[in-house]
C-alpha cells in the first residue's frame, strides 16, 4: 500500500464512524429520513460559503452549510406544525427547494466556481489526498482527514458528556422533559453535529452516499443487538468495515469509492437482515415455524389429558382423528418425547408427569395471561415469550 | 388542628393546542398526602393537566407551583409516570436501565450514573416484583411488566409527588393490584399521588380524593363527599347513574 492509499483509507474509517454515531440516534428517533433532507438541503450553504472563502475545507463554510441544515430540520418543522401536511410531506417539500438554489447558484457560477453537482452528490474520495494541510510549508497530511478528524472527535465527546441525556430524550421524550434535560435542546444538539458531519463527509463521500453512512450502520447494527451501548460500538464497526472493504471493492473493481462503501453496506444489512440471530429474517420464520408446532404439541397434550381411553391415544389416531398431515404428528410427537412429556409404549401414547405438568401450566397461562408460572418454559418454547 | 400543606396548586391555568383550549382556567388545589384520581372523558384533558403541571406543555395562561414555587425549581420533589403507549418499546434497552432513567434528574447534566444508581434502580425492580426480569431487554416484557418497570423508575427517583398517566392501561389483574398496593403505601409515606384514572367503579376502592375534568375543572375534593353522580354526570354529560348499572 502506498501514502495516498492509506489516506484514502483512513478518511473512509473516519467518516464512517462521524456518521454512524448521530445514525445510531437518527434511526431509533425514527428520523432517517431528516438525515437526508439535510444532506441536500446543505448545497445552498455549500455554495455560498464557497463564494466567500474559495476553500471546500474551511470551518467557516462548514459551519454555514450546518447551518443550512439546521434551517431546513426547523423549516420541516414549522410547516408541520400547520398540521396542514404530514411530517414526510414537509420534508419532499423543503428540501428539494433548498437543493434547487444550490444548483441554481452552481449553474449560474459554473465558470468561476470549482465545484460541480457531480462532485456534490457524489463525492471524490480518491482526490481527498491530494488537499494537503499546509502548516509554514510543512505538510501535516490531507485537509480531509483534519476536517473529519476535528468533527469526530467533538462528536464523540459530546456522546460521552451527553450519552445518557440522548438516551432518555430518545425513548421518553416526556421524562426526559420533566426531569429537566430539554429535548427541545437535545433535538437541535443533535441536528447540528448531524449536519457539521453531513457536510464534513460531502466532501468525501458525496451528498447522497453520506445518508448510506449515517443511516445502514445504525439499521444494521440494530437488528443485532439490544444495548445501547453495543449498538453503537457495532455501527462504529460495520461502518469502518464496509469503507475499507469497499475501498478495496473500487481498487479491484476500478470504480467509484464512495459507490463501492455503499455497496459494502447494503449488503452487510441484507446479510444481517437474513441472518440476524433473533431478529433476523430466517429466524423470525424459524420461530413462526416452532410456534405452530408448538401450538399443536399443546393441542395434542389436551387432548391427551381429555382422554385416558387407548384408542384415542394411538399413534395413528392422530393422523385420523386429529386431522394432522403426517409431518406434522411426527414433529409434534418428536418434540413431546425430547421433552420427556411422553412415553410411547406399543403405539400407544401416553403423559408423563412432567408433560401433565406443562400442560396445566400451559393452559393456565392461556386463559389467564400470567406468566408468573411460566418464566422457566419460556427458554425452551417460543410459544411463552410473549 | 393544623391544615395540610399544599402540595399541588394549579392557578388559571389555560392551555391549548392551535388555539383550542383543551383545559380551560383550572384552579386545583391538592393537599399533601393523598391518593388523587383524575377522572373524565377522552380529551377531556387529564394527560393535558399533568403535562402542563410538569412543564413538558407550555401553558398560554396561569401558574402552577409545587409547595410554594415554580416546578423548574422542584424538579427533585416530582415523578412521573408517562403512558406507557407514549414510548418505543423496542428501543434497545434493558428493565434496569430503564429504572436507571429515574436518577438520571438527581445527578443532573453529563454526570454518569454508577453503582449507587445502580443498586437503587434494582431495590425499586424488587419493589414492583421484577428483579429477577433485571437483564431482559423491554420489548420481551408483558404489558403489565412494562407498566411496573416505570413504576421502578419512579419509585427511585425517592420524591414527594407522583404523577402517573393512565398505569391501569393495559395491564392484567395481579399487577392492577400490586400497583394499587404500592401507590397505598407511598400515601402511607406521606407522599402525593395523581394518577389519570379510567375506570370509574374503583375510585372509591383505590382513591381517597378525585378531580372531575372535563376541560374545565367540575370539582375536586376528597372522594367520600364529591364522587357522586351529580358530579359524574356534570362531567360525563350523561345520566351516570343509569350508564354505570348498565
Amino acid at each position: 500500500m502506498n501514502n495516498p492509499q492509506i489516506e484514502i483509507q483512513l478518511i473512509a474509517a473516519v467518516v464512517a464512524i462521524a456518521c454512524a454515531i448521530p445514525g445510531v440516534f437518527l434511526v431509533l428517533r425514527k428520523m432517517a429520513l431528516i438525515s437526508d433532507a439535510i444532506s441536500h438541503a446543505i448545497l445552498p450553504g455549500i455554495v455560498i460559503g464557497f463564494f466567500i472563502t474559495q476553500d471546500l475545507n474551511s470551518p467557516i463554510l462548514i459551519l454555514l452549510a450546518a447551518l443550512t441544515g439546521v434551517i431546513t430540520v426547523v423549516l420541516v418543522e414549522i410547516i408541520q406544525k400547520t398540521k396542514l401536511v404530514k411530517e414526510d410531506t414537509a420534508i419532499g417539500l423543503v428540501f428539494p427547494a433548498l437543493f434547487s438554489i444550490g444548483v441554481i447558484l452552481i449553474a449560474k457560477n459554473a465558470n468561476d466556481v470549482h465545484l460541480d453537482v457531480d462532485a456534490v452528490l457524489l463525492g471524490e474520495l480518491a482526490f481527498a489526498p491530494f488537499d494537503r494541510l499546509l502548516i509554514s510549508g510543512m505538510d501535516m497530511g490531507p485537509k480531509s482527514l483534519w476536517v473529519m478528524g476535528v468533527i469526530l472527535i467533538m462528536t464523540l465527546a459530546l456522546l460521552v458528556m451527553f450519552f445518557k441525556e440522548l438516551k432518555v430524550s430518545t425513548f421518553d421524550t416526556g421524562l426526559s422533559s420533566a426531569l429537566g434535560f430539554s429535548p427541545i435542546i437535545l433535538h437541535y444538539g443533535l441536528m447540528s453535529v448531524s449536519s457539521i458531519t453531513v457536510v464534513g463527509a460531502f466532501d468525501a463521500v458525496g451528498a447522497i452516499l453520506v445518508v448510506a453512512l449515517m443511516i445502514a450502520p445504525a439499521a444494521t447494527a440494530y437488528l443485532l443487538t439490544s444495548d445501547l451501548k453495543k449498538m453503537l460500538g457495532l455501527s462504529i464497526g460495520i461502518g469502518v468495515f464496509a469503507a475499507i472493504a469497499g475501498y478495496w471493492l473500487a481498487h479491484i473493481l476500478d470504480t467509484s469509492i464512495s459507490g463501492s462503501m455503499t455497496t459494502v453496506l447494503g449488503l452487510v444489512f441484507l446479510l444481517v437482515y437474513l441472518f440476524a440471530p433473533s431478529k433476523g429474517l430466517l429466524s423470525v420464520l424459524y420461530r413462526q415455524k416452532q410456534q405452530r408446532i408448538e401450538v399443536s404439541l399443546i393441542t395434542f397434550l389436551l387432548h391427551l389429558t381429555n382422554h385416558s381411553e387407548e384408542n384415542e391415544r394411538h399413534i395413528n389416531h392422530l393422523n385420523e382423528h386429529i386431522n394432522w398431515q403426517k409431518v406434522r404428528s411426527k414433529n409434534v410427537l418428536n418434540l413431546a418425547l425430547k421433552n420427556n412429556m411422553i412415553t410411547i409404549e406399543n403405539k400407544v401414547v401416553s403423559l408423563t408427569n412432567k408433560g401433565q405438568e406443562f400442560t396445566d401450566l400451559a393452559i393456565e397461562y392461556i386463559i389467564t395471561n400470567r406468566d408468573e408460572n411460566i418464566e422457566h418454559m419460556k427458554d425452551d418454547f417460543f410459544l411463552f415469550r410473549g | 388542628m393544623e391544615e395540610p400543606k399544599l402540595a399541588i396548586s394549579v392557578d388559571d391555568l389555560t392551555v391549548a393546542y392551535n388555539y383550542k383550549p383543551v383545559l380551560w382556567d383550572i384552579d386545583l388545589a391538592v393537599p399533601e398526602g393523598v391518593l388523587m384520581a383524575i377522572v373524565g372523558p377522552n380529551g377531556a384533558g387529564k394527560s393535558t393537566l399533568i403535562k402542563a403541571i410538569l412543564g413538558i406543555i407550555k401553558p398560554i395562561a396561569g401558574s402552577v407551583a409545587i409547595y410554594d414555587k415554580p416546578y423548574e425549581k422542584q424538579r427533585k420533589l416530582v415523578a412521573y409516570v408517562p403512558q406507557k403507549g407514549s414510548v418505543d418499546w423496542d428501543f434497545p434497552t434493558t428493565a434496569v436501565d430503564v429504572v436507571m432513567m429515574g436518577t438520571y434528574g438527581s445527578l443532573g447534566w453529563i454526570k454518569r450514573p454508577g453503582q449507587k444508581e445502580k443498586k437503587a434502580a434494582l431495590e425499586a425492580l424488587e419493589k414492583v416484583g421484577m428483579l429477577s426480569f433485571k437483564n431482559r431487554q423491554i420489548s420481551q416484557l408483558s404489558g403489565g411488566q412494562q407498566q411496573r418497570v416505570f413504576l421502578a423508575r419512579a419509585l427511585v427517583q425517592n420524591a414527594s409527588i407522583y404523577f402517573m398517566d393512565e398505569p391501569f392501561q393495559g395491564v392484567d389483574a395481579t399487577t392492577e393490584i400490586a400497583i394499587i398496593n404500592i401507590l397505598k403505601e407511598l400515601r402511607k409515606a406521606g407522599k402525593t399521588v395523581v394518577v389519570v384514572h379510567h375506570d370509574l367503579q374503583t375510585v372509591p376502592e383505590y382513591f381517597d380524593w378525585v378531580t372531575f375534568l372535563n376541560v374545565k375543572k367540575i370539582a375536586t375534593g376528597p372522594v367520600k363527599d364529591i364522587f357522586n353522580d351529580d358530579n359524574l354526570t356534570k362531567t360525563y354529560g350523561i345520566n351516570y347513574k343509569v350508564a354505570v348499572n348498565k
